[in-house]
């Protein structure tokens, strides 16, 4: 592998010349069929939903939404005083919660399933299982189980504690995610330590490093990149999960779980206020893509710069 | 040269990329030559999750029907929930194209009414499918605002009753079931000892909660809705409120599991046979319970028609048993079948139709004669009296908004009700955040 650095090294001139000239002449059309999929799936989509976050639109302009009342900043105005930063506020730390929790279990698990031994492959497909089951499945059965009377309480020995309303729904929430989800990070984290050369296994081991100083300062460098990318990916996704809160709690949900999604959701589909509840999606996408934004910047997720690789 | 030739063809390409795409959705409208063959008509309709092979026999006998009299095929299409559909209706409003009959749940109506998507029902339009004089008067209740835009075709009704357990009222010396909610709540007591309960109750359920709300406070004088204000901070709710949170609170003459109960699930816990009554349930649970350890020690019984805390209803209460519950069938004003949608129409609230669909499912018949030939059930006899004495919820499209935070003020005491006694500081707090947004709803309806 690392004989292969010198060969693009001898040839770097002739490359050099040859992306100049497709610099000029960079055959860009090729990006159309992406280009016009991304302009009907994302741009359109997002151009809509900024239209119908500044019309009154609801059920009785539904019918005739192109002549629905241009209202400005109305629905922005309106959805703060409707909940939303309360919302995101639920979402945000239930989001960055379960990542967190969800990062020691998924590494954990990764390191326990790296090397070989007997029965590592059927360890590895039960580790799995929460990713492939739906997250309707999923919520389903939890919701089953922290019923009052239901099968948690009775191990438990106590039937009058509430899970699904009250001060646990919150907890219960983020437990059940981090159930959930914690199979992503393992992926990605196996992935990562897939990708570690067997010589630096062989290097430490002549080095004579003990496992503690391996793994923490020779084995996880190397996954802070898919590591990093994975904590980006799970917390998106945590904060987008609407399945889990919608079949745990029902809707209208308890105050203390009504994360962004439900609160949309409900604005949408039950009062429908499509105005209102575009501009609640706008808002949070902005609020979201901040931190996002000085995340990506922070952290530089090129995992191909990590480590030294290649 | 070659360049720009390169771009006009991709500026092509994504042209015809663009038209081809936004022409699929679009839809797809075959309008056919004269009569029936060789049309379709699409009706949305509820899933049935109890019966589903049944249902499906039964949308293919009323095809085979429809197309023996018409000529034209029936395309049923099947919503799992209310969203479900709402979303579908939601798109077909939009696009101006999709079904072309829905089957939709009464208290939906005003709001699909305020979508002015559907057909208004003139003389002509009630002649086609037999007449108005054919259904039940109640069930015609929500149809719509008045009497001249009416928008909703009577299909099915399921009147709210609640069911008790004979065996375990006799045991405790009471002759016949409550008729006041004070008379409920006593009996419910003398019900309560060991593991046995008074009430069993789906404190959980998204629907549930309001019902009992609206139905106290139409008992007593309050409909919630005046026009166009709301009156959910009114002392009537605030009982209806005291009273429904009571009886697991106070009174602890329900399971404590109840708070987490939908439904479905407190139908289970009174099917075991340990509870008096269950309060809110309709014919399509019979199934359930004559398959329970109640089978056949219980009965339905009409709800009690006198608000709490008095004896008897006041002057301007209303009788209300029930709210209207049921479906009712749209015909979309976009579709290119009108008529064809009407036969269907026709086809499916004559009697005979409507009885067969009863013994199918238990949904009772919105079609007068068809229930008129129920009254000999015993068993019926209180459900269809309760149908009979179904009060319509307020029409207005702020009606979800208004059963939504009526919901909500359950769903978030409910963590509470555990704890002990609810204090009415507690529910007017609620009530409060309950009547702004009902307000604001009720402010912004056309």
């Amino acid at each position: 592998m690392t004989t292969l650095i010198r060969p693009p090294d001898k040839t770097a001139p002739k490359q050099q010349r040859r992306r100049g000239v497709t610099e000029r002449q960079r055959p860009l059309w090729l990006l159309t069929p992406g280009g016009v999929l991304m302009i009907l799936i994302v741009l359109i989509p997002l151009a809509l939903a900024l239209w119908i976050s500044l019309i009154d639109l609801d059920q009785y302009s539904l019918r005739r939404w192109i002549e629905a009342p241009f209202i400005g900043f109305a629905n922005y105005t309106e959805s703060f005083s409707s909940g939303l930063l309360h919302s995101i506020w639920i979402s945000v730390s239930f989001a960055v919660l379960s990542t967190v929790a969800t990062v020691p279990i998924g590494i954990a698990a990764a390191l326990v399933t790296q090397n070989a031994y007997r029965g590592r492959g059927l360890v590895r497909a039960i580790f799995l299982i929460p990713y492939v089951l739906p997250s309707f499945v999923v919520s389903t059965v939890w919701r089953t189980m922290l019923q009052p009377d239901g099968i948690v309480n009775k191990v438990l020995g106590d039937g009058s504690t509430l899970w699904l309303s009250g001060p646990r729904a919150y907890w219960t929430l983020v437990l059940v995610e981090i159930w959930a989800a914690w199979p992503f990070i393992y992926l990605m984290a196996l992935a990562g330590l897939q990708s570690v050369d067997h010589e630096v296994h062989e290097a430490s081991a002549v080095d004579g490093a003990t496992w503690w100083p391996k793994l923490y300062k020779v084995i996880l460098p190397y996954l802070r990149g898919p590591v990093l990318l994975a904590c980006l990916l799970a917390t998106l996704n945590h904060i987008n999960n609407f399945t889990l809160p919608f079949v745990l709690f029902g809707a209208p949900a308890p105050d203390n779980v009504n994360v962004m999604p439900m609160l949309v959701y409900v604005t949408s589909f039950q009062s429908l206020r499509f105005g209102l509840s575009a501009a609640m999606a706008v808002v949070s996408l902005i609020l979201v893509a901040i931190p996002l934004f000085i995340y990506l910047r922070a952290v530089r997720l090129d995992v191909h710069d990590e480590g030294g690789r290649r | 040269m070659l360049n720009r030739k390169i771009r006009t063809a991709a500026a092509l390409a994504g042209v015809t990329v663009l038209t081809a795409a936004l022409t699929a959705c679009g839809g797809d409208d075959d309008s056919g030559g004269g009569g029936g063959a060789g049309k379709t008509l699409n009706v949305l309709i509820g899933a049935n999750t109890q019966f589903p092979e049944q249902f499906a026999a039964w949308q293919k006998s009323i095809s085979d029907k429809f197309k023996a009299a018409t000529g034209a095929t029936v395309k049923f299409e099947t919503f799992a929930s209310a969203n479900d559909e709402l979303t579908k209706i939601q798109t077909s409003v939009v696009s101006g194209s999709g079904p072309d009959v829905y089957a939709v749940g009464t208290t939906f109506t005003p709001t699909a009414y305020s979508t002015g998507a559907f057909v208004k029902m003139g003389d002509d339009e009630w002649k086609k499918i037999g007449g108005k004089e054919k259904f039940n008067p109640a069930t015609l209740g929500i149809s719509g605002p008045d009497d001249n835009n009416q928008v909703g075709i009577p299909w099915v009704s399921r009147p709210f009753v609640m069911a008790y357990n004979t065996e375990l009222l006799k045991a405790a010396g009471i002759a016949k079931p409550a008729t006041t909610w004070d008379e409920l709540t006593q009996q419910a007591k003398q019900l309560t000892k060991g593991d046995q309960y008074g009430l069993a109750i789906a404190y959980k359920d998204n629907f549930d909660p309001w019902k009992f709300a609206w139905g106290m406070s139409v008992q007593a004088g309050n409909p919630l809705v005046d026009g166009k204000t709301a009156k959910l901070q009114d002392p009537a709710v605030q009982k209806a409120f005291s009273t429904y949170f009571g009886w697991l609170a106070t009174d602890k003459v329900v399971d404590p599991a109840a708070v987490g109960w939908t439904n479905p699930q407190a139908l289970a816990a009174f099917a075991k046979g340990k509870t008096g009554y269950f309060l809110l349930t309709t014919t399509t649970a019979t199934n359930s319970l004559e398959q329970g350890a109640v089978k056949g020690k219980w009965a339905f019984a009409l709800l009690p028609t006198v608000p709490p805390g008095a004896t008897s209803r006041p002057a301007n209460g209303v009788e209300a048993a029930s709210i209207l519950s049921g479906d009712n069938l749209l015909v979309a004003d976009y579709s290119k079948n009108k008529d064809l949608a009407f036969e269907y129409v026709k086809l499916v609230t004559d009697p005979e139709v409507q009885l067969d669909y009863y013994q199918k499912f238990g949904n009772l018949p919105a079609n007068a004669s068809a229930l008129q030939s129920l009254a000999s059930d015993q068993r019926l006899a209180p459900v269809t009296e309760a149908a009979q004495k179904s009060v319509a919820t307020p029409f207005t499209g702020a009606w979800g908004d208004i059963q939504l935070a009526l919901t909500n003020v359950a769903v978030q005491t409910l963590p509470d009700l555990t704890k002990g006694p609810i204090s009415t500081a507690q529910i007017d707090t609620r009530l409060a955040a309950a009547q702004k947004s009902a307000q604001s709803a009720l402010d912004r309806a056309k």
